[in-house]
């Protein structure tokens, strides 16, 4: 699992063996990651419409090193014969990263990825898995019709509207965290860290199908949430990120070269309209000017060399990788004949 | 019986001929990138049957590169009559170098010619291009002679970007734009286009995979259907794509080298700059402002030096990780002489 990047350390607990057992249809994986909730309850509930609708399921649940004692009640559970297991990894990763462990361990074709606090009512999950067996790759639940406060709904809006224009993607809700995917889908992807949050702009960036779905907001998600102006910032750093990981990653120099281009032109026409003073007589020693001039011409050469750097290890790397993935095959786009 | 049956009974013969012998590889693949080219595709297959009527043993590839209207469903039709035709889909919409790179992926022949689904190539052309690889070459591009665009927005730009191309990369190209090129197989396993370097595929295979090239003149149609995918926008990024083929080219296994050369021109200009505070300093009375600036100026040139130097550093332990595999190897194309 070196793709991964932190292993599962330890299966503290499975009711079934790794391998064998009765063929399960979907495994619903609930990263313990921040604060969350009681884990008993939050399986109770979202269980209930699963085994009301007579689906064979499991729950994963992935514990960072910290939350390991949390997962004691949910242990006690399984004991008792519900379909759970609880996986620990070795050290603290972002939530893609527990995912992707999960998704490792996964039985099922189909994975779920329910954070480890309410967000949608629970009947949701059924409408996404079905999305997914009906060809999407990945169904997204949108909390719709929202609860919130305005307050949370601006932030909202305000969030996505930048996602869309950086990522060229119509998505409402992508903080909300309940998708159902292919299992395959969420081990193919090249996401990492906390980059979670923006996994369905990295599967449309590869070109499989994702779609939206509406799910009641939860009422235990209704609250108004004004963050410090860390969030605030950090939400800008994953977008100015995304803006770069979306479109440059295979071209690095087109995003060094065109800010470094834009430093050097304007660091340039200071220094030239330095010159052209100096040489009409004007002394530049006394022009700190000439400083800032100079400061750009070298901040326009650091970026650029930073992106031929960049366009070097991409180079190296190209034959080990595909520009391109095909389009999976499915029941409908087969010929008639 | 009509017309069309007997077109379809005849296909259904020929592609279960095709079909036994699919064990054996093609002498020849087309490969074609379409993107949303429904009204091309029908003329484009015949004329290319028809070029290729010499030879029986060829494959036309058509890669779908994400089309929003009945491009696929119009090359299935075709490909489930002519068992010689396969259409390879992407899934989204890649642009041109992903396109033909998946082409050449799934291609089979010993010798694979790519071209526009647009019609402006002429399929007719096929055998020349093949004929010329034969006589001893990796790869034959086509030339447009007597070009078919409108001059402003594509025929001055394209001169311009040409002649800067081949002056930057050395390889005596005059048409990288035209997408009818042949290729040897063997050319095609070392060659790994990404991103946009569809527009510097000479160069790119002169540089790194050392092919033989040569080219010659084809014909060009002007465009009958469907609107041209490009646009002027485009001039940024060549250059900044020409910059990184350049340096591909240069310094691939020696980046240091590059900005080596780099430290050494800032280490020059602050050298200047120290000189001239010196000088400042000694020749008039020193103000605060004239004792900071060239001081100041001047270690920033060293600063500049230093990062470079340090990058170039990072640039070679990059290199030294890809050595053991990929493009760290080189593999030896050919033995002469000898027995």
């Amino acid at each position: 699992m070196s793709s991964v990047g932190v292993e599962v350390s330890r299966v503290a607990f499975a009711t079934q063996p790794e391998q064998g057992g009765a063929p399960v249809s979907v495994s619903v994986i609930v990263p313990v990651i921040e604060r969350p909730e009681s884990l008993a309850d939050l399986y109770r509930e979202f269980s209930a419409p699963l085994r009301a609708a007579g689906r064979s399921f499991e729950f994963l649940f992935v514990c960072e090193p910290w939350a390991y004692s949390l997962a004691e009640p949910i242990i006690d559970l399984a004991r008792a014969g519900e379909p759970i297991r609880v996986l620990e990894v070795a050290l603290s990763a972002g939530e893609t990263t527990l995912l992707k462990a999960a998704g490792a361990h996964a039985k099922a074709e189909i994975v779920v990825t329910l954070p480890a606090y309410r967000r949608v009512e629970a009947e949701a999950l059924l409408t996404l898995i079905t999305r997914v067996e009906q060809g999407a790759d990945i169904a997204l639940a949108r909390r719709w019709p929202r609860r919130d406060s305005w307050i949370n709904r601006i932030q909202s809006r305000i969030l996505h509207a930048l996602i869309g224009r950086v990522a060229g993607a119509e998505l409402h809700d992508i903080a909300c965290g309940v998708r159902a995917m292919r299992r395959d889908v969420l081990l193919d992807l090249p996401v990492y860290g906390d980059l979670a949050r923006f996994l369905p702009l990295f599967a449309m960036r590869e070109g499989y199908r994702v779609v939206e779905v509406n799910a009641p907001q939860h009422k235990g998600d209704v609250q108004t949430r004004i963050y410090g102006p860390g969030i605030y910032l950090r939400r800008m750093l994953d977008v100015l990120g995304l803006f770069f990981l979306l479109r440059f990653t295979d071209k690095p120099l087109r995003f060094f070269g065109l800010i470094g281009s834009a430093l050097l032109l304007a660091g340039a026409a200071v220094l030239v309209t330095l010159f052209i003073q100096r040489v009409g007589g004007q002394g530049i020693a006394d022009r700190p000017v000439l400083l800032l001039g100079v400061l750009l011409v070298v901040l326009g050469v650091q970026a650029i060399a930073l992106g031929l750097v960049g366009e070097i290890v991409v180079y190296l790397h190209a034959p080990s990788r595909r520009p391109y993935r095909l389009a999976r095959p499915s029941n409908a786009d087969l010929p008639e004949r | 019986m009509t017309d069309q049956d007997r077109d379809r009974q005849f296909e259904a013969a020929r592609a279960s001929a095709a079909q036994r012998d699919a064990g054996t590889r093609p002498a020849l693949s087309v490969v074609v990138p379409v993107y949303n080219e429904e009204e091309n595709i029908p003329p484009l297959v015949s004329a290319i049957r028809d070029a290729l009527a010499y030879t029986d043993s060829w494959e036309l590839l058509l890669v779908d590169d994400g089309s929003t209207d009945t491009t696929v469903a119009i090359a299935e039709e075709l490909a489930a009559r002519d068992g010689r035709i396969r259409v390879l889909k992407l899934a989204r919409h890649y642009g041109q170098t992903a396109a033909m790179q998946a082409g050449f992926d799934h291609a089979r022949g010993a010798v694979v010619v790519t071209m526009d689904g647009d019609l402006q190539n002429d399929p007719a052309d096929i055998p020349r291009l093949v004929a010329r690889l034969e006589e001893g070459f990796d790869l034959v591009a086509g030339y447009r002679e007597r070009r078919q665009d409108k001059v402003l927005t594509r025929k001055i730009p394209s001169w311009v970007a040409n002649r800067l191309i081949r002056r930057v990369t050395g390889v005596p190209i005059r048409d990288n734009g035209c997408s009818l090129k042949a290729y040897r197989r063997e050319l095609l396993d070392r060659l790994h286009l990404y991103a946009d370097l569809h527009r510097f595929i000479p160069a790119v295979a002169a540089a790194t995979a050392g092919a033989r090239i040569t080219e010659i003149p084809v014909r060009h149609h002007p465009r009958l259907h469907g609107r041209s995918k490009y646009g002027l926008s485009r001039t940024v990024k060549v250059m900044l794509d020409l910059i990184t083929v350049k340096t591909i080219q240069e310094v691939r296994e020696r980046p240091l080298q590059l900005f080596g050369v780099g430290a050494l021109g800032a280490c020059l200009c602050g050298i200047a700059f120290a000189i001239a505070a010196v000088v400042a300093h000694a020749s008039f009375i020193t103000q605060k402002a004239q004792s900071v600036v060239f001081p100041g100026v001047s270690l920033l040139w060293f600063g500049l030096a230093f990062y470079l130097l340090m990058l170039g550093l990072i640039a070679e332990a990059a290199l030294r990780e890809e050595l053991p595999r990929g493009r760290g190897s080189m593999p030896v194309v050919r033995e002469v002489g000898g027995k």
